[in-house]
């Protein structure tokens, strides 16, 4: 509520008590948790772990069964107007898997389109801003091109600009590498781990390790719907508590 | 050989009735009748089509229900019937005459709003789903993710479609004949009259007609279909693209 308190100790967003199921599956098993303002928060699992659905219940693209999922103090679950969720999903950074950029337009009015039509920013500011976001993930040059012309890498930074032109005050990323060829991870990362240097408070589901030894603050492991350890990525990759985690970190250093 | 003749003659005979009917003597038929049914037919029901695929894909069940009653029953009954229906219930619902031909656009426009918003319908749900939820997390509202994200894409991949629609119409402006709309058919019906002993001749050449408008669009929705697919390959992009899109912008 103040502004006085320290700003790493106010949640941006905070999970309380979320259950979502599929039938008799549980998808999501009382979940409480929360990422501070600036943090960075890698959440990590095996496949199914319900890492991308935890992800995308903060901003509604899935519904939970009970519990809340605030987001800079407002339960995105509760009763909303339509146009009140709207705003709310245009305040939180979302990149896809696969990066779904609107293929009908170019580079360009894939980041201009909704700084234009959702927050009525007028064409020039949105345009300048576009091109600045461009530069800043190093397409300005491929401002006029297609997303089809663009190769997958290429395409997920214009997806990453597209969802800063919000200027939302937090980024998720529901596994933002998994869909590119091994070669174009980096770049990717890269500007990720800019982002992350910049202060942004950043949510991201992946399977890069490294990336959550260098850049993450905390690290979340889930395994069937539950959040089964939270830690800082040192203490995490070095002395997992959880036996569930320490067998998937020893998966992934036999592959 | 003597039906060769007979057919150069009849044509020769009576081209300007195949073409534009009595006009300018009396009402525009023939060829031009059926071109400008069809037109009208599709670039009406159009629009209204959109519409009603936008309706039965709505979150809102007041909106949803009623439409897609409508397009049920529209596709499950003949095309006669709705001609019918309308030729006798509209001038009582508006209380004046109603010509032939405005009978007709407005059974075509029903039947055709409704097989057509099926198509539209189609073409929405066969894009990504991605494509909505990235439109949504931005904030879009449901409509404007439609309008700007959707529909541009998914009317795009339909020229094809419509244009096998547009051809289906001018088949079916043949069925103008029962209410004495004077198209194509009807005049060659006229011709068939006069002459009484020609109809294999007469009815030839109204088949040949019909034949050659019919294939050349649909070699036409062919060609498109296949610049459609190289498009959505990523091969040729820039330009057209940029033009459908400020078409859209501007919109």
């Amino acid at each position: 509520m103040s502004n006085a308190a320290a700003p790493s100790a106010a949640p941006m967003i905070r999970f309380e008590g979320v259950n979502k199921f599929y039938g008799d599956l549980a998808a999501l098993l009382d979940i409480n948790a929360e990422v501070k303002k600036g943090e960075v928060v890698v959440v990590c699992g095996p496949s199914g772990s319900g890492k991308s659905t935890l992800i995308r219940t903060v901003n509604r693209l899935e519904e939970i069964h009970s519990g809340a999922v605030v987001f800079d103090g407002q339960n995105v679950h509760a009763k909303l107007g339509g146009s009140a969720l709207n705003k709310l999903r245009s305040r939180i950074g979302f990149v896809f898997q696969s990066f779904n950029l609107f293929p009908h337009l170019s580079v360009l009015d894939n980041v201009m389109l909704s700084p234009i039509k959702v927050s009525g920013v007028g064409k020039t500011d949105a345009r300048t801003r576009a091109m600045e976001l461009l530069e800043r993930v190093g397409l300005a040059n491929k401002a006029q091109s297609f997303p089809a012309q663009l190769s997958g890498g290429q395409q997920q930074r214009v997806a990453i600009a597209r969802a800063l032109a919000m200027e939302p005050p937090a980024m998720l990323f529901d596994e933002p590498t998994s869909a590119l060829d091994p070669e174009m991870v980096g770049e990717v990362l890269a500007v990720m781990r800019a982002l992350a240097r910049d202060g942004m408070t950043m949510m991201c589901v992946t399977h890069e390790m490294s990336f959550a030894r260098e850049v993450a603050d905390r690290v979340w492991f889930m395994d069937a719907g539950r959040i089964l350890e939270v830690a800082a990525p040192g203490d995490f990759f070095r002395t997992p508590t959880h036996p569930r985690a320490q067998r998937f970190l020893t998966d992934l250093h036999a592959r | 050989m003597a039906m060769l003749s007979n057919i150069v003659s009849i044509v020769e005979n009576n081209w300007l009735l195949l073409l534009v009917g009595q006009y300018p003597n009396g009402p525009l038929g023939g060829i031009a009748a059926t071109l400008i049914l069809s037109v009208l037919g599709i670039a009406l029901a159009f629009p209204l089509s959109v519409l009603f695929a936008l309706a039965t894909l709505s979150p809102w069940r007041v909106l949803r229900w009623p439409v897609m009653g409508l397009v049920y029953v529209a596709r499950g009954v003949p095309l006669l019937m709705i001609i019918l229906w309308v030729y006798f219930l509209l001038p009582i619902l508006i209380g004046a005459n109603v010509s032939g031909f405005s009978t007709m656009v407005v059974a075509l426009v029903i039947y055709e709003a409704a097989f057509l918003s099926e198509v539209v319908r189609a073409g929405i749900q066969a894009l990504p789903r991605g494509q909505m939820d990235a439109a949504r997390a931005l904030g879009h509202s449901h409509l404007g993710a439609m309008r700007y994200v959707i529909l541009p894409q998914a009317l795009f991949n339909m020229i094809p479609s419509i244009i096998s629609q547009f051809v289906s119409t001018i088949k079916e402006t043949t069925l103008g004949y029962v209410i004495n709309v004077p198209e194509l058919t009807f005049a060659a019906g006229q011709i068939n009259n006069r002459l009484l002993t020609q109809p294999f001749e007469v009815y030839f050449i109204l088949a040949i007609i019909y034949f050659v408008v019919c294939w050349t669009l649909t070699r036409l929705a062919t060609a498109l279909e296949s610049w459609i697919a190289w498009r959505r390959s990523g091969a040729g992009n820039t330009a057209v693209l940029a033009a459908t899109h400020a078409v859209a912008a501007e919109s």
